[in-house]
């Protein structure tokens, strides 16, 4: 334990988590980004009036840094436009689709069967999931066959699956661990498969507690399988911030995790690799928490493309009372301008702050110098010093102070008793 | 699509929540802190009177609301009048406590050299003095630098004691030959009187200067008498410093209430340097070294000053190692000043010099990032 690190931001779950999935209706018009991940942009495979199959390839990129987006439903292409992407926080280009309510299924994606795996060569399953359009569901969005293909010479050790779900209110991978664990077990067979019979260790926060009794559960016949479930904090389920826990070292930032033999992959990234092999479905839904100032949170099974106002509309909740609207997590997610924006790959949860509870952030004052966002910073970087470099324009000291090993988690902000956005100002400053 | 219009959505970076430790918050923890301390003063204070006739609780008491209700008063005009004062009336609070618990009261008979007036009503006029001008000069004016460089209340002190700056120093001299019957520290201190350092020894001294005024000096002065007088009861000195122990209990709770926001490491250098410090000069000139560890840590102005001034965030280092050095340059400079000035309460002059070092101690303790080691 690192006392120093030791922040404790109120979790905010306890409603949520107990909340069973649920499949939301499919959208009566899909908004589909063609660019949801890190890497080079896709391009439309369609054009306004074709027609399109659930699970359709609809655009793609020839690049190596490029995952593939799919239909989610069944319908036709009714327009190619802008819409808001709420990970790039800007408008792009997408795919709008209207539902025919066929649901006509495309069938490129064969399933196969548990016993069919063993047979099944690595490079097909590799090929399968970058078809599949499998992105780090956890928020990163790198595309995942790469991870699953690391140089030869680098042998894996350890396949970490990364549960730990840190940021307060999201509860969508909790309830996938309760209620998907098997679904989880054949993603991580499928990635161990591929990794040449790595160690898993899977890693949860203890208070998870229905979590990891299904996990123990589900996963007690699995050779070599450690499930790790401690008294996280919100910032250890960073990678680089899990490794350390977990194995006691350092991974450096320009390096990748395989440099030392290790594969970070997110639980719903894991079930979403199992969808890709035994379902044949390519990644068109994932699960996201609705919560924030709501009475009845929910945990939704939702079709990426189906936009936040028809989920806001469906159940109810006063669009006009509304102040803010959270993707991805209250630390490390954007705010919307506007719910038309689509559910993307990336949408871990939607969190709805209400006008009547709204509560300003801290009033921004003059720095005290107490110099707490230092001490707080996972990655130990001088917060403070950074933003004042920035401040002044000064960017060549900022990356002398190595401003681009930050990993946006927003702590320093959270801490600082001045209200200084340091985090937003910091990330908002290109990387290179 | 949808029937609303979503235009008057907040837009924000992230994070959306914020920690509950807020600038106000932490100066109001502040504030509880010192104002417990001003009340084991007052309390412990209030049966002695001085030769004006005032209670020296009562003293205590009044220069408290008169400090506070100067900087607070100042504080609101400037918010009027000044068109980008902000209004910070719970850091203006804490500082005019500060003013107050780091000035020195006591009954003048007790044998020490002090400048600046030690009782009522004399007293009230210049806590209002060192209060107007610290929040004046050196909090306001200072602030429009961009930051605050030294401690507004210690400068503010020195100011006003400027014009006495002769007295102390030539005191010296005087010091020396025992004078003014005070025991020099650059000399060996003890419990009898040695190699003619002082017409009395260092157990009498801070027994005649410390010890309630209403008790006479017992034959000869024990270790448990200094010891009581330096750690529980002290009956002259900074107001803050009554009590080393209510100081260090208070300064210790804060510390845990306000966790992380308080730089502890300097207290905890700037204590141990002393030690050190004192163990040094013991080593140079003889004596008792738990006598002179005693007196270098404890008397007021460098106990309360380690726990509530020289923390101060604004005025010190902002990285670890910054902070140690702060801590470690305040403990050695406060011994020297003693040592070698005479000028007991040094410790704010050592202070506000450690406050200039910090542009330069923040360019030292920076780390490298997580996984470039």
């Amino acid at each position: 334990m690192n006392f120093k690190l030791a922040i404790k931001i109120e979790e905010k779950k306890e409603k949520a988590r107990k909340v069973p999935i649920e499949v939301f209706p499919d959208p009566k018009t899909a908004v589909i980004l063609t660019y949801q991940h890190a890497g080079a942009p896709n391009v439309p495979l369609v054009s306004v009036g074709d027609s399109v199959a659930i699970g359709q390839k609809i655009a793609d990129s020839k690049e190596r840094v490029s995952a593939p987006v799919h239909s989610p439903i069944s319908g036709k292409v009714v327009k190619l436009g802008d819409t808001y992407n709420s990970c790039y926080q800007e408008y792009s280009e997408a795919i709008f689709i209207e539902n025919d309510g066929k649901k006509t299924k495309d069938k490129t994606l064969k399933p196969i069967s548990e016993s069919e795996l063993k047979d099944t060569s690595n490079d097909s399953l590799i090929k399968r999931v970058r078809e599949a359009g499998i992105i780090g569901l956890g928020g990163a969005g790198f595309p995942t066959h790469l991870k699953l293909s690391p140089p030869s010479d680098k042998p894996i050790k350890y396949l970490v699956v990364n549960a730990m779900e840190g940021e307060p209110y999201d509860t969508a991978d909790e309830r996938l661990l309760v209620e998907k664990a098997s679904n989880i077990l054949q993603g991580v067979r499928v990635i161990r498969k591929i990794l040449g019979s790595p160690e898993v260790v899977i890693a949860t926060e203890s208070n998870k507690i229905e979590a990891v009794a299904k996990l123990k559960e589900v996963f007690s016949g699995e050779p070599s399988t450690r499930i790790v479930a401690g008294h996280f904090t919100y910032q250890d389920g960073d990678s680089a911030q899990l490794q350390k826990m977990l194995f006691g070292w350092e991974a450096h930032p320009d390096k990748r995790s395989y440099e030392r033999g290790v594969i970070v992959h997110n639980v719903a990234t894991i079930n979403a690799v199992a969808k890709a092999v035994f379902e044949g479905e390519p990644l068109i839904s994932r699960v996201t928490t609705l919560t924030g100032d709501i009475k009845e949170p929910k945990n939704l099974l939702v079709k990426i493309g189906t936009p936040i106002s028809d989920i806001l509309n469906h159940f109810e909740i006063d669009q006009n009372n509304i102040q803010k609207v959270v993707i991805g997590g209250v630390m490390m997610g954007t705010s919307l301008p506007t719910t038309e924006a689509p559910v993307i790959k990336r949408t871990s949860s939607i969190i709805v702050f209400s006008k009547s509870k709204y509560k300003p952030l801290k009033r921004r004052t003059d720095c005290i110098r107490c110099s707490r966002c230092i001490s707080a910073c996972p990655v130990r970087l001088h917060p403070i010093l950074i933003f004042n470099a920035i401040d002044k324009g000064d960017i060549e000291k900022a990356r002398r102070l190595y401003m681009k090993d930050c990993i946006a988690c927003g702590i320093c902000s959270y801490v600082c008793p001045s209200g200084i956005p340091l985090a937003g100002n910091i990330c908002a400053v290109p990387r290179h | 699509m949808s029937k609303e219009s979503s235009a008057d959505l907040v837009v924000s970076p992230a994070p959306h929540i914020t920690g509950t430790m807020s600038k106000n918050r932490l100066m109001l923890y502040t504030f509880v802190a010192l104002l417990i301390i001003a009340v084991v003063s007052t309390v412990m204070w209030w049966p002695v009177t001085t030769p004006s006739g005032w209670s020296l609780g009562l003293t205590v008491a009044l220069c408290s609301l008169i400090a506070v209700g100067v900087a607070v008063g100042i504080d609101a005009l400037l918010y009027k009048v000044a068109a980008d004062s902000q209004l910070n009336t719970m850091s203006a609070a804490v500082f005019g406590l500060i003013v107050t618990l780091s000035y020195s009261l006591g009954v003048p008979a007790m044998r020490s050299v002090e400048v600046l007036p030690l009782e009522a009503p004399n007293a009230f006029l210049y806590v209002a003095l060192i209060s107007l001008i610290g929040l004046v000069l050196f909090k306001k004016l200072q602030g429009l630098l961009g930051r605050k460089y030294v401690n507004p209340a210690a400068t503010a002190k020195l100011v006003v004691m400027l014009p006495f700056f002769n007295t102390i120093l030539i005191a010296a001299d005087h010091l020396r030959s025992g004078a003014l019957g005070v025991p020099a520290l650059a000399g060996p201190i003890g419990y009898s009187v040695i190699n003619n350092n002082g017409v009395a020894s260092f157990a009498t001294y801070i027994f005649t200067s410390f010890a309630n005024p209403a008790v006479s000096l017992p034959p000869t002065v024990t270790s448990s008498d200094v010891f009581w007088l330096l750690l529980v009861q002290k009956y002259h000195s900074w107001i803050g410093g009554a009590s080393s122990l209510a100081v260090i209990i208070v300064g210790l709770g804060l510390f845990l209430v306000a966790r992380k926001y308080i730089k502890w490491r300097i207290t905890l250098s700037y204590l141990v340097t002393v030690t050190l410090m004192a163990l040094l000069m013991t080593a140079i000139y003889g004596g008792d070294p738990y006598l002179r560890i005693g007196f270098e840590l404890f008397i007021g102005s460098s106990i309360f000053l380690a726990f509530f001034m020289a923390t101060d965030p604004a005025t010190t280092p902002l990285t670890g190692l910054g902070q140690g050095i702060f801590g470690v340059g305040l403990g050695i400079l406060t011994v020297l000043i003693q040592t070698f000035m005479n000028f007991f309460g040094g410790s704010i002059l050592a202070l506000v010099i450690m406050n200039l070092t910090v542009p330069l101690l923040d360019h030292v303790g920076i780390h490298k990032p997580f996984g470039r080691r």
